[in-house]
Protein backbone atom coordinates (compact mmCIF):
# COMPACT_ATOMS: atom_id res chain seq x y z
CA UNK A 1 0.00 0.00 0.00
CA UNK A 2 2.44 2.06 0.70
CA UNK A 3 4.77 1.57 -2.02
CA UNK A 4 2.28 2.17 -4.42
CA UNK A 5 1.80 5.35 -2.94
CA UNK A 6 5.34 5.92 -3.05
CA UNK A 7 5.55 4.85 -7.17
CA UNK A 8 3.12 7.14 -7.76
CA UNK A 9 4.25 10.24 -5.86
CA UNK A 10 7.57 9.89 -7.34
CA UNK A 11 6.03 9.16 -10.68
CA UNK A 12 4.42 12.41 -10.26
CA UNK A 13 7.97 14.01 -9.74
CA UNK A 14 9.99 12.48 -12.42
CA UNK A 15 7.00 13.21 -15.46
CA UNK A 16 7.02 16.52 -13.81
CA UNK A 17 11.30 16.74 -14.59
CA UNK A 18 11.11 14.71 -17.72
CA UNK A 19 8.58 15.76 -19.57
CA UNK A 20 8.91 18.98 -19.91
CA UNK A 21 6.88 20.10 -23.31
CA UNK A 22 3.55 20.95 -22.86
CA UNK A 23 1.22 18.63 -24.27
CA UNK A 24 -1.16 20.70 -25.85
CA UNK A 25 1.28 21.24 -28.79
CA UNK A 26 1.58 17.24 -29.73
CA UNK A 27 -2.32 17.12 -29.04
CA UNK A 28 -3.08 19.89 -31.42
CA UNK A 29 -0.56 18.07 -34.26
CA UNK A 30 -1.78 14.72 -33.93
CA UNK A 31 -5.52 16.35 -34.35
CA UNK A 32 -4.95 18.24 -37.40
CA UNK A 33 -2.42 16.00 -39.16
CA UNK A 34 1.01 16.57 -40.40
CA UNK A 35 -0.09 19.12 -43.33
CA UNK A 36 -2.48 20.86 -42.18
CA UNK A 37 -2.79 24.58 -43.88
CA UNK A 38 -2.35 27.68 -42.19
CA UNK A 39 -5.34 29.18 -40.53
CA UNK A 40 -5.92 33.20 -41.43
CA UNK A 41 -5.06 33.68 -37.41
CA UNK A 42 -1.78 31.61 -37.14
CA UNK A 43 0.15 34.98 -37.81
CA UNK A 44 -1.66 37.53 -35.66
CA UNK A 45 -2.23 35.10 -32.43
CA UNK A 46 1.95 34.54 -32.26
CA UNK A 47 2.62 38.04 -32.99
CA UNK A 48 -0.04 39.01 -30.16
CA UNK A 49 1.33 36.13 -28.04
CA UNK A 50 5.45 37.18 -28.32
CA UNK A 51 4.03 40.98 -28.02
CA UNK A 52 2.56 40.30 -24.19
CA UNK A 53 5.55 38.14 -23.52
CA UNK A 54 8.34 40.96 -24.45
CA UNK A 55 5.52 43.51 -22.61
CA UNK A 56 5.44 41.37 -19.31
CA UNK A 57 9.02 41.22 -19.17
CA UNK A 58 9.35 44.80 -19.94
CA UNK A 59 7.19 45.89 -17.27
CA UNK A 60 8.83 43.10 -14.99
CA UNK A 61 12.24 45.16 -15.75
CA UNK A 62 10.97 48.47 -15.43
CA UNK A 63 9.40 47.89 -12.22
CA UNK A 64 12.06 45.95 -10.62
CA UNK A 65 14.84 49.01 -12.09
CA UNK A 66 12.56 52.12 -10.75
CA UNK A 67 11.37 50.68 -7.46
CA UNK A 68 14.58 49.46 -5.62
CA UNK A 69 16.92 52.60 -6.46
CA UNK A 70 13.84 55.27 -6.01
CA UNK A 71 13.34 53.49 -2.28
CA UNK A 72 16.95 53.40 -1.86
CA UNK A 73 17.57 57.25 -3.00
CA UNK A 74 14.45 58.04 -0.55
CA UNK A 75 16.44 56.31 2.51
CA UNK A 76 19.50 57.75 1.64
CA UNK A 77 17.70 61.08 1.37
CA UNK A 78 16.21 60.56 4.92
CA UNK A 79 19.67 60.10 5.84
CA UNK A 80 21.48 62.82 4.92
CA UNK A 81 18.60 65.09 6.15
CA UNK A 82 19.28 63.55 9.73
CA UNK A 83 23.13 63.48 9.57
CA UNK A 84 23.02 67.55 8.30
CA UNK A 85 20.68 68.13 10.83
CA UNK A 86 22.32 66.75 13.41
CA UNK A 87 25.21 68.12 12.41
CA UNK A 88 24.24 71.60 12.28
CA UNK A 89 22.47 70.96 15.92
CA UNK A 90 25.87 69.86 17.03
CA UNK A 91 27.85 72.76 15.79
CA UNK A 92 25.22 75.11 17.06
CA UNK A 93 25.47 73.36 20.33
CA UNK A 94 29.28 73.92 20.62
CA UNK A 95 28.97 77.35 19.35
CA UNK A 96 26.37 78.34 22.33
CA UNK A 97 29.02 76.45 24.74
CA UNK A 98 31.52 78.54 23.40
CA UNK A 99 29.84 81.89 23.90
CA UNK A 100 28.85 80.54 26.75
CA UNK A 101 32.08 80.39 28.47
CA UNK A 102 32.90 83.94 26.78
CA UNK A 103 29.83 85.37 28.58
CA UNK A 104 31.14 83.66 31.64
CA UNK A 105 34.62 85.35 31.43
CA UNK A 106 33.73 88.92 30.75
CA UNK A 107 31.08 88.31 33.22
CA UNK A 108 33.58 87.58 36.16
CA UNK A 109 35.77 90.40 34.63
CA UNK A 110 32.92 92.52 35.38
CA UNK A 111 32.09 91.31 38.74
CA UNK A 112 35.26 90.56 40.31
CA UNK A 113 35.10 88.81 43.66
CA UNK A 114 31.76 90.15 44.48
CA UNK A 115 29.10 87.76 45.70
CA UNK A 116 26.83 88.17 43.20
CA UNK A 117 28.95 86.85 41.40
CA UNK A 118 29.80 83.47 43.40
CA UNK A 119 25.75 83.14 43.40
CA UNK A 120 25.49 83.08 39.69
CA UNK A 121 27.91 80.29 38.91
CA UNK A 122 26.36 78.55 42.11
CA UNK A 123 23.13 78.83 40.18
CA UNK A 124 24.32 78.04 37.34
CA UNK A 125 25.53 74.96 38.38
CA UNK A 126 22.66 74.12 39.51
CA UNK A 127 20.95 74.83 36.28
CA UNK A 128 23.49 72.75 34.56
CA UNK A 129 24.66 75.26 32.43
CA UNK A 130 28.55 74.80 33.54
CA UNK A 131 30.23 71.76 33.72
CA UNK A 132 30.22 70.19 36.65
CA UNK A 133 33.12 68.14 38.57
CA UNK A 134 33.34 66.65 42.24
CA UNK A 135 33.25 63.50 43.82
CA UNK A 136 30.41 60.98 43.09
CA UNK A 137 28.73 57.77 42.19
CA UNK A 138 28.28 55.77 39.12
CA UNK A 139 25.73 53.66 37.84
CA UNK A 140 25.33 51.03 35.30
CA UNK A 141 22.32 49.92 33.74
CA UNK A 142 22.65 47.79 30.38
CA UNK A 143 20.35 45.66 28.45
CA UNK A 144 20.84 42.10 28.57
CA UNK A 145 22.80 40.51 25.31
CA UNK A 146 20.91 39.79 22.76
CA UNK A 147 20.24 35.87 21.99
CA UNK A 148 21.57 35.74 18.65
CA UNK A 149 18.25 35.52 16.78
CA UNK A 150 17.38 32.83 14.01
CA UNK A 151 16.91 34.20 10.50
CA UNK A 152 13.79 35.56 10.07
CA UNK A 153 11.44 33.38 7.19
CA UNK A 154 8.51 35.32 7.61
CA UNK A 155 6.74 37.19 4.90
CA UNK A 156 7.23 40.75 4.02
CA UNK A 157 6.05 43.03 5.98
CA UNK A 158 6.11 41.46 9.10
CA UNK A 159 8.37 42.26 11.97
CA UNK A 160 9.85 40.05 14.07
CA UNK A 161 9.24 39.73 17.64
CA UNK A 162 11.90 39.70 19.69
CA UNK A 163 13.48 42.80 18.59
CA UNK A 164 12.05 44.32 21.94
CA UNK A 165 14.02 45.81 24.59
CA UNK A 166 13.59 44.97 28.30
CA UNK A 167 14.72 48.49 29.68
CA UNK A 168 13.19 51.65 29.14
CA UNK A 169 12.73 55.46 30.27
CA UNK A 170 11.34 54.61 33.67
CA UNK A 171 14.37 52.61 34.40
CA UNK A 172 16.61 55.57 33.77
CA UNK A 173 14.02 57.92 35.29
CA UNK A 174 13.87 55.93 38.43
CA UNK A 175 17.77 55.49 39.00
CA UNK A 176 17.79 59.41 38.52
CA UNK A 177 14.80 59.52 40.50
CA UNK A 178 16.40 57.57 43.77
CA UNK A 179 19.69 59.59 43.22
CA UNK A 180 18.39 63.09 43.64
CA UNK A 181 16.51 61.93 46.74
CA UNK A 182 19.67 60.65 47.93
CA UNK A 183 21.06 64.02 47.83
CA UNK A 184 23.07 64.19 43.85
CA UNK A 185 23.95 67.56 43.28
CA UNK A 186 24.07 67.14 39.75
CA UNK A 187 23.42 64.11 37.43
CA UNK A 188 24.09 63.24 33.89
CA UNK A 189 23.00 60.47 31.76
CA UNK A 190 25.35 58.70 28.73
CA UNK A 191 27.18 62.22 28.99
CA UNK A 192 23.66 64.60 28.54
CA UNK A 193 23.67 66.91 31.77
CA UNK A 194 20.45 66.98 33.53
CA UNK A 195 19.00 70.46 34.11
CA UNK A 196 15.65 71.53 36.41
CA UNK A 197 13.66 70.89 32.75
CA UNK A 198 15.13 67.76 31.46
CA UNK A 199 12.95 65.05 30.97
CA UNK A 200 13.34 61.15 30.28
CA UNK A 201 11.22 59.81 27.78
CA UNK A 202 10.76 57.08 25.17
CA UNK A 203 10.35 57.22 21.04
CA UNK A 204 10.49 54.23 19.53
CA UNK A 205 13.32 52.09 20.38
CA UNK A 206 15.69 54.55 22.23
CA UNK A 207 15.63 56.59 25.73
CA UNK A 208 15.36 60.19 24.97
CA UNK A 209 16.94 62.67 27.35
CA UNK A 210 15.47 66.56 26.77
CA UNK A 211 16.23 65.12 22.93
CA UNK A 212 18.87 63.65 22.79
CA UNK A 213 18.67 60.23 21.86
CA UNK A 214 20.92 57.77 23.92
CA UNK A 215 20.78 53.99 24.16
CA UNK A 216 22.00 50.58 26.51
CA UNK A 217 24.20 50.37 27.84
CA UNK A 218 22.82 53.40 30.31
CA UNK A 219 25.83 55.69 32.21
CA UNK A 220 24.38 57.44 35.36
CA UNK A 221 27.01 59.58 37.17
CA UNK A 222 25.88 61.58 40.20
CA UNK A 223 27.55 63.91 41.78
CA UNK A 224 27.24 64.45 45.80
CA UNK A 225 28.31 63.38 48.92
CA UNK A 226 29.76 60.03 47.57
CA UNK A 227 29.50 58.04 51.02
CA UNK A 228 25.90 59.24 51.65
CA UNK A 229 25.36 58.33 48.15
CA UNK A 230 26.41 55.00 48.23
CA UNK A 231 25.09 53.84 50.95
CA UNK A 232 21.47 55.66 50.50
CA UNK A 233 21.63 54.04 47.04
CA UNK A 234 22.42 50.44 47.69
CA UNK A 235 19.66 50.96 50.54
CA UNK A 236 17.10 51.90 48.08
CA UNK A 237 14.42 50.21 46.45
CA UNK A 238 15.19 51.06 43.38
CA UNK A 239 18.75 49.09 43.67
CA UNK A 240 16.95 45.81 45.22
CA UNK A 241 14.90 45.98 42.54
CA UNK A 242 17.59 46.15 40.00
CA UNK A 243 19.51 43.39 41.32
CA UNK A 244 16.57 41.02 41.42
CA UNK A 245 15.75 41.92 37.34
CA UNK A 246 19.80 41.56 37.13
CA UNK A 247 19.92 38.07 38.41
CA UNK A 248 16.48 37.11 36.78
CA UNK A 249 16.77 38.81 33.52
CA UNK A 250 20.32 39.56 32.89
CA UNK A 251 20.41 42.82 32.96
CA UNK A 252 23.24 44.56 33.47
CA UNK A 253 23.52 46.64 36.99
CA UNK A 254 26.59 47.87 38.88
CA UNK A 255 27.49 50.94 40.54
CA UNK A 256 31.03 52.47 41.83
CA UNK A 257 31.85 55.61 43.83
CA UNK A 258 34.18 57.55 41.94
CA UNK A 259 36.79 60.21 43.33
CA UNK A 260 36.46 62.53 40.57
CA UNK A 261 33.56 62.58 37.93
CA UNK A 262 33.43 65.82 35.36
CA UNK A 263 29.56 66.07 34.08
CA UNK A 264 29.78 68.05 30.70
CA UNK A 265 27.05 71.28 30.57
CA UNK A 266 24.42 71.57 28.82
CA UNK A 267 22.97 74.90 26.82
CA UNK A 268 20.53 76.20 29.43
CA UNK A 269 17.16 77.13 28.17
CA UNK A 270 16.10 80.84 28.17
CA UNK A 271 12.46 80.81 30.60
CA UNK A 272 10.23 82.79 27.96
CA UNK A 273 7.07 82.93 30.19
CA UNK A 274 8.30 82.28 33.24
CA UNK A 275 9.04 85.66 35.36
CA UNK A 276 10.77 86.26 38.95
CA UNK A 277 7.72 86.73 40.86
CA UNK A 278 7.40 90.03 43.20
CA UNK A 279 8.59 88.86 46.76
CA UNK A 280 7.20 90.30 49.31
CA UNK A 281 9.11 90.24 51.96
CA UNK A 282 12.10 88.47 53.22
CA UNK A 283 11.49 84.50 53.35
CA UNK B 1 10.43 35.98 -37.94
CA UNK B 2 7.22 37.50 -36.90
CA UNK B 3 7.39 36.26 -33.44
CA UNK B 4 11.24 37.64 -33.04
CA UNK B 5 9.57 40.75 -34.27
CA UNK B 6 6.78 41.12 -32.18
CA UNK B 7 8.94 40.45 -29.26
CA UNK B 8 11.26 43.41 -29.68
CA UNK B 9 8.11 45.29 -30.55
CA UNK B 10 6.65 44.51 -27.05
CA UNK B 11 10.08 44.99 -24.65
CA UNK B 12 10.47 48.37 -26.65
CA UNK B 13 6.46 49.45 -26.30
CA UNK B 14 6.81 48.29 -22.29
CA UNK B 15 10.30 50.37 -22.18
CA UNK B 16 8.57 53.34 -23.55
CA UNK B 17 5.49 53.57 -22.16
CA UNK B 18 6.90 52.39 -18.36
CA UNK B 19 3.46 51.54 -16.94
CA UNK B 20 3.35 51.68 -13.19
CA UNK B 21 1.88 48.38 -11.65
CA UNK B 22 -0.62 48.89 -9.44
CA UNK B 23 -0.09 48.02 -5.96
CA UNK B 24 -2.45 44.63 -5.72
CA UNK B 25 -1.00 43.55 -9.15
CA UNK B 26 2.48 43.48 -7.75
CA UNK B 27 2.73 40.38 -6.18
CA UNK B 28 1.51 38.14 -9.64
CA UNK B 29 4.74 39.89 -11.55
CA UNK B 30 7.24 37.58 -10.64
CA UNK B 31 4.45 34.74 -11.67
CA UNK B 32 3.50 36.72 -14.86
CA UNK B 33 7.71 36.67 -15.45
CA UNK B 34 7.86 32.91 -15.26
CA UNK B 35 4.98 32.27 -17.31
CA UNK B 36 5.76 34.07 -20.09
CA UNK B 37 9.59 32.99 -20.19
CA UNK B 38 7.57 29.31 -20.27
CA UNK B 39 5.45 30.12 -23.02
CA UNK B 40 8.20 31.07 -24.89
CA UNK B 41 10.41 28.93 -24.34
CA UNK B 42 8.08 25.99 -25.23
CA UNK B 43 6.70 27.67 -28.02
CA UNK B 44 10.30 27.61 -29.25
CA UNK B 45 10.93 24.01 -28.71
CA UNK B 46 7.63 23.28 -30.27
CA UNK B 47 8.62 25.51 -33.31
CA UNK B 48 11.78 23.63 -33.29
CA UNK B 49 9.59 20.10 -33.08
CA UNK B 50 7.81 21.18 -36.38
CA UNK B 51 4.27 21.23 -34.32
CA UNK B 52 4.14 24.66 -33.12
CA UNK B 53 0.35 25.91 -33.01
CA UNK B 54 -0.19 29.81 -32.58
CA UNK B 55 -3.19 28.85 -30.68
CA UNK B 56 -2.08 26.29 -28.07
CA UNK B 57 0.73 29.64 -27.67
CA UNK B 58 -1.36 31.90 -26.64
CA UNK B 59 -3.93 30.10 -24.84
CA UNK B 60 -1.14 28.57 -22.75
CA UNK B 61 0.36 31.93 -21.95
CA UNK B 62 -2.61 33.34 -20.95
CA UNK B 63 -4.01 30.67 -19.08
CA UNK B 64 -0.51 29.71 -16.91
CA UNK B 65 -0.93 33.76 -16.34
CA UNK B 66 -4.21 33.26 -15.22
CA UNK B 67 -4.28 29.86 -13.41
CA UNK B 68 -0.82 30.62 -11.40
CA UNK B 69 -2.09 33.86 -10.24
CA UNK B 70 -5.21 32.41 -8.94
CA UNK B 71 -3.40 30.06 -7.00
CA UNK B 72 -1.08 32.36 -5.61
CA UNK B 73 -3.89 34.71 -4.79
CA UNK B 74 -6.07 31.91 -3.08
CA UNK B 75 -2.51 31.42 -1.12
CA UNK B 76 -2.64 34.67 0.03
CA UNK B 77 -6.26 34.45 1.19
CA UNK B 78 -5.53 31.08 3.36
CA UNK B 79 -2.28 32.47 4.64
CA UNK B 80 -0.06 30.40 2.06
CA UNK B 81 0.78 32.89 -0.67
CA UNK B 82 4.65 32.72 -0.28
CA UNK B 83 4.68 28.87 -0.55
CA UNK B 84 2.58 28.58 -3.62
CA UNK B 85 4.36 31.68 -5.23
CA UNK B 86 7.82 29.69 -4.68
CA UNK B 87 5.66 26.01 -6.13
CA UNK B 88 4.48 27.85 -8.96
CA UNK B 89 8.08 29.37 -9.82
CA UNK B 90 9.76 26.43 -9.37
CA UNK B 91 6.95 24.21 -11.56
CA UNK B 92 7.68 26.65 -14.30
CA UNK B 93 11.26 27.10 -13.92
CA UNK B 94 11.63 22.86 -14.03
CA UNK B 95 9.39 23.32 -17.44
CA UNK B 96 11.83 26.17 -18.63
CA UNK B 97 15.16 23.95 -18.31
CA UNK B 98 14.09 20.93 -19.40
CA UNK B 99 12.84 22.96 -23.02
CA UNK B 100 16.02 24.97 -22.66
CA UNK B 101 17.73 21.49 -22.68
CA UNK B 102 15.78 20.06 -25.45
CA UNK B 103 16.09 23.35 -27.92
CA UNK B 104 19.57 22.87 -26.69
CA UNK B 105 19.60 19.35 -28.18
CA UNK B 106 17.97 20.48 -31.38
CA UNK B 107 20.20 23.38 -31.83
CA UNK B 108 23.88 21.94 -31.42
CA UNK B 109 23.01 18.09 -31.65
CA UNK B 110 24.31 17.78 -28.66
Amino acid sequence: MTSRRNTSSTDLLVDLVTNTADPGYAATAARRGPDAPRRWFDRPATAVGCLLVGFTLAIAYVHTHRGAPAAAKVHNDLVRRVEAAQSSANALEARAQQLGTKITRARDQALPGTSLGAQLQRNELLAGATPAAGPGLQVKLGDPPQPTSTPDNGRRGTTPIGGTQLLTDRDVRSVVNELWHDGAEAISVNDVRLTPTSAIRFAGQAVLVDFAPITSPYTIEAIGDSDVLVTSFADSDVASRYHTLASAEGVNFSWTQEGKLHLPATTAATPRYARPAETKGPR
Amino acid sequence: MIAGLALAVGVIVGLVLRPTVPHWLEPYLPIAVVAALDAVFGGIRARLDGIFDSKVFVVSFVSNVVVAALIVFLGDKLGVGGQLSTAVVVVLGIRIFGNAAAIRRHVFRA
